[in-house]
């Protein structure tokens, strides 16, 4: 169980081709396992140690790519929120940020800051799902529930400001769909409030329980060098010691604006995975409070597209601070070029290219997202522990079936 | 009700008796009734710890109690699948076995003063113990029968932990027996009656004993042979139909059986009652073991709202070092309290 990285070369003819001996079983934990997912896991056990590990993904595969070539640009936004069903608003900035850079336009600041509380939410949402499925994992039902029912307020927050519970739409080129409600800061402070109360709940039955901590700690080591080499992304990346967080290396929406810190573990074992996944939910808190403290007043979407709205659509946004489809929306065609957007999601880094050929629809349509990032750990950490120790790892690197498909 | 007892040839009344303690109390209609209560309970906690509701729609008056007979009736329609690769005869009878035997020893445990079973009163102690360990081997023997990778590992996971916790689980019962002296049920109340409850005169074997229950029941954390994340229900995983109501039943019959007998041994069974004939000396009594049993079941089974999984290795390893440890402490101090008693 010590914590080198196994060599094994990641390629599928090389593990097939791997020599397995004797009195060596092959499990095939999944498509339809308690513990598997929508992926199958296929792990050869020698006794009860995990000798080789092959994830078979794409079992849920939707297509995102292929399916946004022949869609106008702002269909392709309910899209990109499908696979990372839990962390919608993140994946929506995301799309959203790289078609602003092909269309070379700057949302005005209220637009940015109301996008960051909302990708801070969708982030501490992400987190408390992540802690939930870790809980199943390890057999805690208390930890599941909680964390599930704790999204809650959060869910109710969003619902008020968008009308949905769980893709939201909320972010279009140029701004946002809809102003935040009059009682939002007051709403938003309860729910902080409630979750930062609920946080000594959670050490006392998950975090500290003696359980929990001998399940987890030192189980799915991965050095600093390791994490780097296998391409690891976000909190699995900072709990193994790199500070490396999109939000500071490469500001986007209002991050350079707030004061938030990167919490980082040293061990990067699947307890301090967890420990990531608390301290930066609240860093989270931390930076909606800033934000709705330091809310500026203006436009929710670029001034030029204000200016091209019809009497009546300015009507409905001047009354209902809401931004209606007009067609100027609805027939975007950015000049030719392409455009990279990185943003820091729940889960880690989401990367999106677009490639426009000045018609209406992207011609091609790149998305990489964390969790297929984070699959290494299959193949890589989990050789060398206990069978009992796979749920645990999956568990501790939020790894999200859905996401890493597309 | 004494008339009655009265017409009835002397020389039945212990084989009677025998048929009462099987079939009515602490037997099989007692169980079956603890069953629905403690599932229920067990759901209800669970929920009330989560933030939920649990069982409520199926008679919601008194709180989805009925739950379980509906879970029934709904599994009796169910098809009985057995899997192709699967030992027919083993696979299809060990349920009923398993559920038999998890059942036989509250028939060794006396609930009341006056126990006049067929079976020798000397060795009751002895008699209930050597039932309660027939059945992880069935278990065993069950995980093998159904051909299924996940249930091999989970019969497997069952014989290592049987291993490693039967051995404190016995040196807990011998020093019991050391505290004691004798391994006749009755007089270990007795003896409890004029001094003090065993938890208080041996509480390290107390404890040693209700950690080999909770592994032996396997309720959580060390539900590591059903594993639901890991091995999906370990050797149940093939089973569908009643015989899933059956396996799924027989742990919390296990339980049952664990709590009287250590309500008896530990917590002086029915003292501070006694009484005489059919009500005084069998039934009050009787309820008064049975209630100190449910209260152990109900703290046993609530541990599922605090507790995550442990791990096979780690477990395995804790029953050879500190349980085993605490079970020789148990011991000496047995040995010691014997000498003040």
């Amino acid at each position: 169980m010590t914590q080198e990285i196994k060599t094994i070369p990641f390629t599928y003819e090389a593990l097939s081709q791997l020599k397995m001996s004797e009195g060596v079983l092959e499990l095939q934990i999944g498509p339809a396992h308690a513990g598997s997912g929508h992926m199958r896991i296929v792990a050869w056990v020698e006794g009860d140690t995990v000798v080789k590990v092959d994830p078979d993904i794409g079992f849920v595969h939707r297509g995102v790519e292929k399916l946004s070539e022949d869609r106008i640009y702002i269909k392709a936004i309910p899209m990109v929120e499908r696979p990372s069903l839990v962390d919608t608003v993140n994946a929506n900035l995301g799309y959203v940020m790289a078609l602003e850079r092909l269309l070379g336009i700057e949302p005005p600041p209220r637009a940015q800051y109301i996008r960051v509380i909302t990708a801070e939410i969708s982030r501490i949402m992400s987190h408390l799902y992540g802690i939930a499925i870790y809980g199943i994992f390890m057999g805690s039902s208390t930890v599941f529930m909680w964390a599930m029912a704790d999204r809650e307020p959060f869910i109710d927050l969003l619902q008020e400001l968008t009308g949905a519970r769980i893709t939201y739409s909320h972010i279009i080129p140029g701004g946002v769909r809809w102003d935040l409600p009059k009682d939002f800061a007051e709403n938003a402070e309860i729910a902080l409030k409630y979750l930062e109360n609920r946080t000594k709940d959670y050490e006392k039955v998950w975090i500290n329980n003696p359980v929990v901590v001998a399940r987890s700690m030192g189980v799915g080591k991965l050095s600093a060098e390791g994490a780097i080499r296998l391409g690891v992304v976000g909190p699995n990346l900072r709990a193994s010691g790199v500070k490396y967080d999109i939000r500071k290396e490469e500001p986007y929406a209002a991050y350079e604006e707030f004061d938030f810190e990167v919490p980082t573990f040293k061990e990067g074992d699947s307890y301090s995975r967890l420990l990531q996944r608390v301290e930066e939910i609240k860093q989270s808190i931390h930076i909606i409070r800033q934000a709705l403290k330091r809310l500026p007043d203006g436009k929710i979407i670029y001034e030029d597209y204000y200016k091209r709205m019809s009497p009546l659509m300015k009507k409905i946004y001047d009354e209902k601070g809401r931004v209606k489809f007009t067609l100027m929306l609805t027939s975007l065609s950015p000049p030719k070029g392409e455009a990279v957007s990185r943003v820091e999601g729940g889960r880690g880094e989401m990367f999106y290219y677009l490639v426009s050929d000045g018609g209406k629809a992207p011609y091609r349509f790149r998305v990489v997202t964390p969790s297929f990032r984070n699959l290494p750990f299959f193949t890589h950490v989990m050789p060398g522990h206990k069978l009992a120790d796979i749920p645990v790892i999956y568990g501790s690197i939020d790894y999200f079936p859905p996401e890493a498909d597309r | 009700m004494m008339d009655f007892l009265n017409l009835i040839p002397v020389t039945w009344l212990p084989l009677l008796e025998s048929v009462f303690y099987a079939l009515v109390f602490p037997g099989f209609i007692a169980i079956l009734l603890l069953a629905f209560f403690i599932i229920w309970f067990e759901r209800k906690a669970a929920a009330r710890v989560q933030m939920r509701y649990g069982p409520l729609w199926v008679s919601k008056r008194t709180g989805g109690i009925a739950q379980l007979l509906a879970d029934m009736i709904r599994f009796s329609f169910q098809e009985f699948i057995v899997p192709e690769g699967a030992d027919l005869i083993p696979f299809v009878f060990l349920p009923g076995f398993l559920l038999a035997f998890s059942v036989l020893p509250t028939l060794f445990i006396p609930i009341g003063p006056y126990y006049s079973h067929i079976f020798p009163a000397g060795y009751t102690l002895l008699l209930s113990v050597a039932f309660t360990l027939v059945i992880p081997v069935y278990l065993v023997v069950l995980g093998w029968a159904a051909d299924n990778k996940f249930s091999f590992i989970g019969a497997l996971r069952e014989a290592y932990l049987l291993i490693s916790y039967e051995v404190p689980f016995i040196l807990a019962i011998a020093s019991a027996f050391l505290l004691y002296g004798t391994l006749n049920l009755v007089e270990v109340v007795t003896i409890q009656e004029r001094s003090l409850p065993g938890i208080i005169l041996n509480p390290v074997a107390a404890l040693v004993f209700l950690i080999a229950v909770i592994r032996a029941t396997g309720r959580v954390p060390y539900d590591i042979v059903e594993a639901d994340s890991e091995l999906v229900f370990g050797p149940y995983v093939e089973y569908s139909s009643l015989m899933f109501g059956f396996v799924m039943g027989v742990p919390y019959i296990e339980l049952y059986s664990y709590s009287l007998l250590f309500s008896v041994l530990f917590l002086g069974g029915w003292a501070p009652i006694t009484g005489v004939g059919f009500l005084g000396g069998l039934i009050i009594p009787g309820i008064v073991t049975f209630v100190k049993a449910v209260i152990v079941m109900c703290a046993l089974v609530f541990l599922r709202g605090v507790y995550p999984r442990y791990k096979l290795d780690k477990a395995v390893r804790a029953g050879w070092s500190w349980v085993f440890y605490l079970a020789l402490i148990a011991l000496l101090l047995s040995a010691f309290m014997s000498r003040v008693l």
